[in-house]
């Protein structure tokens, strides 16, 4: 179990609270004081991540393209820096 | 210029006002209601968190429960506000989805809607300007937060203005480290928030600052306001939405 807080430049801020299990994401809870339209998704992004290698590099890619099938829209943080959250709080 | 139902000052508790904003969007949702602009204060004041925070990472519930301040989460996102009810007003828009205040391009709309704050702050011999992505600032100093959702085939945009500021008791709802709480800290937040009193160096009196919200979203808008009232519907929703959802400890503490 790990946590972070990540304030993204010129954004806002994010908290990670991520339980990995091996090299791998088994449950995380995204929070901060950014903007996610609509706001259900990131409830589904969180199930969506479970399972997920922590890789950074993936990892943003794989958000990025989940916001981007989900018609969502992120503001103040982008899909990167959700990542480098993620990776800061192993 | 095109007519908005506007619901002058009045003082609810936190889950009532809550729940009134998310009604008002039912209504309009139905074509039941027109746009809308309200303007109320919160009693008990209350700390409002952004839907995606944790409440307990942010707020210090024991003291908020010594002192009868409310908390709630709210429906939009973006950070926790104190909402002292000697020392804030809060606006609340609400617009069918594709209205022309409400563009796709989110920052645009808040630039837009925002405009209301800083036409209220001219009026009150302030001059501000939007600071992206959802601040009005005055000389670099935070004075109003904005925060906005998208649902129900609408869009909501609620925000705060400073009357007065309390940095003290501010950090002691907010959870900061009591040890953390440096005179420094303290010292860094009163440079980078301000309020009206604190500007103008007066007692502007609350309804001094209502009339001028009124009046500044009327003018910046380009909307006429009609004052109205909440329909039943709209009463029935809210009061079903307070009992339901905004007063419970499973929405309040989800995160």
């Amino acid at each position: 179990m790990g946590d972070s807080i990540f304030k993204v430049p010129g954004g806002k801020l994010l908290k990670i609270k991520l339980t990995p299990s091996e090299d791998r994401i088994r449950a995380i809870v995204i929070k901060g004081d950014f903007f996610l339209y609509p706001e259900e998704t990131l409830v589904a992004l969180e199930e969506f991540l479970a399972g997920k290698e922590l890789d950074e590099v993936t990892l943003a890619a794989d958000i990025q393209d989940f916001l981007d099938e989900a018609g969502a829209k992120l503001v103040g943080a982008g899909a990167a820096d959700i990542a480098k959250a993620i990776l800061m709080a192993m | 210029m095109e007519e908005f139902r506007f619901l002058d000052l009045c003082v609810y508790n936190a889950y009532k006002n809550m729940a009134i904003d998310e009604a008002i969007t039912l209504a309009i949702k139905e074509e039941e209601a027109p746009p809308t602009l309200r303007i109320y204060r919160w009693r008990p004041s209350a700390v409002s968190i952004g839907t995606f925070q944790g409440m307990t990472d942010e707020v210090d519930l024991k003291y908020c429960r010594l002192n009868k301040i409310d908390y709630i989460r709210r429906i939009t996102g973006g950070g926790a506000v104190y909402h002292d009810f000697e020392g804030e007003v809060t606006y609340s828009l609400i617009v069918p989805k594709g209205h022309r205040l409400a563009p796709p391009d989110i920052l645009k709309s808040y630039k837009i809607i925002c405009g209301g704050i800083i036409e209220a702050l001219k009026q009150l011999k302030i001059k501000a300007k939007f600071r992206p992505i959802n601040d009005v600032v005055t000389d670099g100093k935070k004075i109003s937060g904005n925060a906005q959702t998208r649902r129900n085939s609408c869009v909501l945009q609620h925000g705060t203005t400073l009357l007065d500021l309390d940095v003290e008791v501010m950090f002691s709802i907010l959870k900061v480290p009591k040890e953390k709480i440096s005179d420094k800290m303290i010292q860094d937040v009163k440079k980078s928030v301000t309020s009206i009193r604190e500007v103008l160096d007066r007692h502007v009196e609350v309804d001094e600052l209502g009339n001028a919200l009124e009046a500044g979203f009327s003018k910046a808008l380009k909307i006429d306001l009609v004052p109205g009232a909440l329909m039943a519907r709209e009463w029935a929703d809210a009061q079903r939405l307070m009992k339901e959802k905004y007063s419970t400890t499973k929405w309040n503490l989800s995160r």
